[in-house]
């Protein structure tokens, strides 16, 4: 998936291909787009509203509704910190901290290669394993700081590289 | 219709009907924000909370919003019970810690006995309370044009990626809807800005008032197929004419003994 966005952006024509022209594909549609292109660019909003007949209030209204979706471009990879009342208590602020020293951004925020952005989310329901750090789909339980910079996949960057 | 009892009083009403209507119709006042007899209700302010309950029910009561409640045979409404007086007050204390600034609802506070809020104002203070009116007015009229973005704290109300809406045609419907007036506009016979949208007026040939935009007309003759030349005149205009040539249908319709009457007619402009 993330080899995907690298590569040339799919038309958008094949995302819409996929679903039904109507009001009830939207979100749908919303998910391959931020998939195929990692953020939700304002262009394609507007040619999603005109090809589904939804109005583009409605379209934006949506995409700022759900945090899923950013009107940003986004990392490649996006780490999200929890922050929930569990996580909290066991040191996620210390996570976070440990985060922002290895990748010198704040949360909310993108690397200026592009490879990460880090964010905070409010409870993943995995309290049970608090402190919890998310890297791209993999969950990480039980985290402490200093295991933070190997979850963060540096050698699987330069893996891929 | 139906029969049921507020405060004490018997009402009738329609079956179905938005129970707020037998409240009002029972001479209750109560405070309403977001509701609109020409939109449908919504449920969103909260201030029409009403206990409801019924002589089965023992003794049990549930306070409900009136405006989406439906009205039914026998029940038993208290508008102004302790925990929906208590509960009311507490919206309005959370409102005002929303808009300490804004004087419809500081006045609304202040009726129900709230000087100051209990609860920290709030540092950049607006005079939106995000009833949804002006987004559902522009709904209804079928535009579509602003519409409710982010969510939580940090929900407003704002055209898409918040510029000029495209949609928008400028008919100050949002504007006027408004309980606390507070979407801007300007408007002038030669311009008409809102949203900073900048639209185009039309005059009425007739009397030369600007009354329409552009935009609004073009709007309008596209939905309904009616010549936009129709939306040229204005409303007033319209009216006189209409009523000038019904006058002249009577009087050709009365035939030879209207005739004396006729002089009469055209100065009054009535039939």
């Amino acid at each position: 998936m993330i080899e995907q966005s690298c590569a040339p952006m799919p038309p958008l024509e094949e995302i819409l291909e996929r679903y039904p022209r109507e009001e009830a594909s939207l979100i749908q549609v919303l998910q391959d787009v931020h998939r195929a292109y990692n953020y939700l660019p304002c262009d394609v909003l507007a040619k999603v509203s005109e090809s589904l007949g939804v109005p583009l209030a409605k379209v934006f209204s949506v995409s700022t509704f759900y945090k899923a979706f950013s009107l940003t471009p986004q990392g490649k990879v996006i780490i999200r910190v929890c922050t929930g009342t569990a996580c909290h208590i066991r040191g996620a602020t210390q996570l976070i901290d440990e985060a922002r020293r290895l990748l010198e951004i704040a949360p909310g925020e993108t690397t200026p290669d592009m490879g990460f952005t880090l964010k905070t989310v409010n409870c993943v329901g995995a309290c049970a394993m608090a402190p919890v750090l998310i890297v791209g789909e993999k969950v990480h339980g039980n985290t402490k700081p200093a295991k933070v910079a190997k979850a963060l996949g540096v050698e699987e960057r330069h893996h891929a590289h | 219709m139906i029969t049921l009892t507020v405060n004490g009083k018997t009402v009738r009403a329609r079956e179905g009907s938005p129970l707020l209507e037998a409240v009002r119709a029972a001479g209750a006042l109560i405070p309403t924000l977001c509701q609109h007899e020409a939109l449908e209700p919504w449920g969103g302010c909260r201030l029409c909370l009403v206990d409801v309950t019924r002589p089965e029910w023992n003794g049990w009561a549930k306070m409900v919003v009136s405006c989406l409640y439906p009205a039914e045979e026998g029940l038993i409404v208290q508008t102004h019970t302790e925990r929906v007086v208590e509960t009311r007050k507490v919206v309005l204390d959370l409102l005002l810690a929303r808009c300490p600034e804004t004087p419809l609802i500081q006045r609304l506070a202040r009726e129900h006995g709230i000087e100051k809020t209990s609860y920290l104002p709030n540092p950049e203070p607006t005079d939106c309370i995000l009833c949804g009116l002006c987004t559902r007015v522009c709904d209804h009229i079928g535009v579509f044009a602003i519409s409710s973005v982010n969510r939580g704290a940090g929900r407003e109300i704002a055209p898409p990626f918040h510029e000029a809406p495209p949609d928008c045609i400028g008919c100050l419907a949002c504007a006027e809807v408004c309980p606390t007036s507070c979407i801007p506009y300007e408007t002038s016979d030669a311009r008409r800005t809102i949203w900073n949208k900048a639209f185009e007026m039309v005059r009425c040939p007739r009397c030369g008032k600007a009354h329409i935009t552009k935009a609004q007309a073009d709007f309008y003759a596209g939905r309904n197929g009616v010549p936009q030349s129709y939306f040229e005149t204005c409303d007033a205009c319209k009216r006189q004419e209409m009523a000038h040539t019904f006058s002249k249908l009577s009087a050709g319709a009365g035939g030879t003994e209207m005739e004396t009457g006729k002089q009469g007619n055209r100065e009054t402009g009535r039939p």
